[in-house]
């Protein structure tokens, strides 16, 4: 099954060095500086927000299933931190890795703003649908004001007839779809909701197509990013749809974008903290975050190069990602946000963490 | 009496035109003649009998812009869509969760409207009050209006305000609607609306055409096979209300597997965007047996609900009457089985508890807003937190009205004795709902008498298929509910899809 291939596969990729929880967190995309720069740390970052909807109880019951099955095995006392027993290993070297990771979820360039624009599509989808079938009453399925207020937008900028939207809509669509594989354009597009065709929920889905919900869910995303990453690419060849992306581009978070732009000023870390009333270490966060997304010409000012070299021999030495047995190791030399700095650095320069199964 | 007569006509004239009805619904006339004669009306009408048309039509023979005071968003929404559905293109809402630029494009086209749906609490800016002054209001209507009552289920202090606004918007008549309320909640609602010499149209609780069936049960595992005895051979679309998440989607597997229904679940934990999903499923009867919690249903406009199913039962007469009153709206047969063990006895206790803040978290909140380490001035954001914190939703509400009440000179505070009180005497009143519940379940007479009575009514007359207690030949009510033709939900190809969205079938792409 999908859904196991995929687990053990970010097990793998994990190495113990994270709880259960990071995995989890991964998947659902959370928004903290830790989950984010763990997608890069581990080389996972096509997986972060991937599977968006996914429960924690559902996950938890994966996870034991897992266990229970002797696929993975716990390295600690509580039983948070796994790694791949043989078994384990063994079913995921014949899981084929183009099904295990489709070509489209790789696009991680937008992925800020793949939750908005997934959100924008379906509504002028719905309404659009509604509007060529000549109905102005609807239950919309997003209702968030400002997601409402854009789709208003675009839609009274659209073409001036319901039929030519119509057209419009169907027929950028189609030209999307033709450009991806079947499974992802059928995934996506049974998401959608019209008029008197009722988009399924993934579990919906899953049951109807036969796969587990996380590889619906997979699906559905790489197929987005695919959408999303031609809408960027060649605006010209979807007019209409590609407006629902105009705005930002960008796979900086806003806050760090706004912490970008200070530092472009000549501001300090300390600086920018106290004129934007935040904590330092969120502005740390930030700068890690820039980090790894190689926006980092500022970095010098905060991490020698000797100094990088340093936790990084230190952090191949032990085999770890971990923060804490580098510090232990270094002691007062360097500070944690200089550990963080460096392994955010050496995560995309492709340094790889090798880590030896243990026990 | 020529000019009732008249007015009558008009209204019959619209019912037909504008929402394509025959007949009038009992009750209806009666309001809707006093309501254009401009008199103040308070009428009570049970879920489902048609309350929304009292209003409504007359917004077609009036002039000016009929007001309709609303507590619930969901409820508000599903209102404007209905009306929407009939071609009604003025018609708008105004709530806390619109987009500013949206709130201001309503406001600045009120005189174009025909009905506005507005909370409560907008009616609290200044700026909207303003913008009403100007235009002419015909009928100002209360729906919900037992909330303005503090012995009401759910009291709302913003309802108290509105006989102030009345008169600030120059006392246009006001309908105040609401489905169930005891003498005791009337007058508290007729003097807090400050009525005068209102026409009270009282319609029975009573919903003839719902058969009701309540079965006791030896333990859940009986209660299981029973409610399967039951859907082998009921009628659908149907609606399973469940006391819990859990079960609400174990029952929705059970049944899909054993018996090859369409089912769904629905329940407050999902995603919003896939229970707006689901309820458009239900709504164009692509499911035909929906397991949910109480979370489902409510502003529900479908009129062909055949089967109200209580695994769990209500925690008052209220909920229940609320919850089977969904069946039939058409005025077709339905019926409504409630399936209990005493084990479910010890759930609704803990739901009333949950109903208000702990005495810690009431000292606490109250403590933090004096501080500044909490604050009101975001309400979304108010309730959020608190119900991060584990605080459920009704508890939220709760601190968030009583502290939002608090008189400028004194702290948030002064107000836990107060708070304390109102709790404590809010949890007497559900209390004894809960009892009233059980004591329903217990009885061994006909179950119709039995909730007419809480209402002070009496049974004027006993319907065919009334009751367990009275009797109830199943196989000759099953034949005489509707049966509905499916419509199958099912997985597209993209191609598919694509052309069933935009009908674009007959069309190739460029």
């Amino acid at each position: 099954m999908y859904q196991d291939a995929l687990l053990l596969y970010l097990v793998q990729k994990f190495c113990g060095e994270r709880t259960c929880s990071g995995i989890y967190h991964l998947l659902k995309g959370k928004k903290s500086s830790q989950s984010v720069q763990d997608s890069y740390l581990f080389h996972v970052a096509p997986f972060f927000h991937s599977c968006s909807e996914l429960s924690r109880s559902c996950f938890d019951a994966r996870i034991e299933h897992l266990q229970r099955a002797q696929l993975i095995k716990p390295i600690d006392a509580e039983c948070t931190r796994f790694v791949l027993t043989e078994d384990g290993v063994k079913l995921l070297d014949v899981f084929p890795e183009n099904r295990l990771i489709p070509d489209g979820l790789k696009i991680i360039d937008q992925i800020n703003e793949e939750g908005r624009f997934w959100l924008k599509l379906q509504l002028l989808v719905q309404t659009v649908s509604a509007l060529c079938q000549g109905q102005s009453a609807f239950l919309p399925v997003v209702r968030q004001p400002e997601i409402s207020e854009h789709v208003r937008r675009l839609i009274l900028s659209g073409p001036p007839t319901r039929d030519q939207l119509g057209r419009i809509v169907f027929n950028e669509l189609y030209q999307l779809f033709l450009t991806m594989p079947d499974d992802e354009a059928n995934s996506l597009s049974a998401l959608l909701s019209g008029w008197k065709a009722s988009g399924l929920t993934l579990d919906q889905m899953a049951e109807a197509s036969r796969r587990d919900a996380l590889e619906c869910s997979i699906l559905f995303k790489s197929a987005l990013r695919r959408m999303m990453n031609l809408f960027v690419g060649s605006p010209d060849q979807f007019p209409f749809l590609s407006r629902l992306l105009i705005g930002r581009q960008s796979s900086l978070s806003k806050t760090a974008e706004t912490t970008r732009k200070l530092l472009q000023t000549g501001l300090t870390l300390h600086d920018i903290a106290s004129k934007r009333h935040l904590a330092v270490s969120t502005i740390e966060d930030h700068l890690v975050e820039l980090t790894l997304k190689k926006v980092n010409h500022w970095l010098s000012d905060y991490l020698s190069t000797a100094c990088e070299q340093q936790i990084m021999n230190v952090a191949d030495h032990l085999k770890t990602r971990q923060l804490k047995p580098i510090k232990n190791h270094l002691g007062e030399r360097v500070s944690y946000f200089q550990i963080r700095l460096a392994l955010a650095k050496n995560a995309v320069s492709g340094r790889k963490v090798v880590r030896i199964n243990e026990q | 009496m020529s000019s009732n007569q008249s007015f009558l006509k008009q209204a019959q004239t619209i019912l037909k035109e504008q929402f394509g009805h025959e007949q009038f619904r009992p009750g209806q006339e009666e309001i809707i003649v006093n309501v254009l004669n401009g008199r103040d009306v308070f009428a009570m009408m049970p879920t489902g009998s048609g309350k929304s048309l009292c209003y409504q039509i007359p917004g077609y023979l009036l002039q000016g812009t009929v007001l309709i005071i609303s507590p619930l968003l969901s409820l508000m929404e599903d209102q404007v869509h209905a009306l929407r559905l009939t071609g009604e293109k003025n018609v708008r809402a105004l709530n806390g969760l619109m987009h500013p630029f949206e709130r201001s494009r309503v406001l600045q086209n009120l005189r174009s409207l025909r009905f506005l749906y507005l909370s409560p609490e907008m009616l609290r800016a200044q700026t909207v009050i303003k913008a009403l002054s100007k235009i002419t209001i015909s009928l100002f209507v209360v729906d919900e209006a037992h909330c303005v009552s503090q012995w009401g289920h759910d009291f709302r202090p913003d309802y108290m305000h509105l006989a102030d606004i009345r008169e600030q918007l120059g006392q246009p008549p006001c309908l105040a609607v609401t489905a169930t309320a005891d003498e005791h909640v009337r007058d508290d609602v007729v003097r807090s609306l400050n009525l005068t010499h209102p026409a009270q149209i009282i319609m029975s609780v009573d919903r003839e055409n719902i058969a009701i069936i309540v079965q006791k049960t030896a333990n859940q595992k009986e209660k299981t096979e029973q409610l399967f005895h039951l859907l082998e051979k009921a009628p659908y679309p149907g609606i399973i209300y469940c006391a819990s998440r859990d079960w609400t989607e174990r029952l929705a597997e059970q049944a899909k597997q054993k018996l090859g229904l369409r089912t769904a679940f629905y329940h407050g934990g999902m995603d919003s965007i896939d229970r707006r999903k689901i309820q458009n499923q239900f709504l164009d009867n692509q499911i035909d047996l929906l397991c949910c919690t109480n979370a489902f249903g409510m502003g529900i406009n479908k009129q062909d609900i055949r089967l109200i199913v209580h695994f769990h039962f209500p925690s008052s007469m209220n909920a229940y009457l609320q919850e089977i009153g969904r069946a039939s709206r058409d005025g077709k047969q339905g019926l409504a089985v409630l399936f209990y063990t005493k084990s479910d006895e010890q759930l609704p206790e803990g739901f009333i508890d949950g109903n208000f803040p702990s005495d810690e978290m009431l000292h606490r909140v109250l403590l933090q807003l004096d501080q500044g380490t909490r604050s009101l001035a975001d309400k979304n954001e108010f309730m959020s937190v608190l119900m991060e914190e584990g605080v459920s939703e009704t508890a939220a509400r709760f601190l968030f009205e009583h502290a939002s009440e608090k008189p400028i000179q004194q702290t948030y505070s002064s107000l836990l004795d107060p708070c304390r009180m109102r709790i404590k005497e809010r949890v007497a009143v559900q209390v004894n709902d809960l009892s009233i519940m059980k004591n329903y379940l217990a009885t061994s007479s006909c179950r119709r008498k039995f909730y007419l009575r809480v209402y002070h009514e009496k049974l004027q007359e006993k319907p065919a298929y009334c009751c367990d207690r009275c009797g109830i030949p199943l196989s000759e009510l099953m034949q005489r509910i509707p049966k509905k033709k499916r419509t199958e939900l099912r997985l597209m190809d993209w191609k598919q899809k694509l052309a069933a969205l935009f009908q674009e079938s007959g069309r190739s792409p460029l």
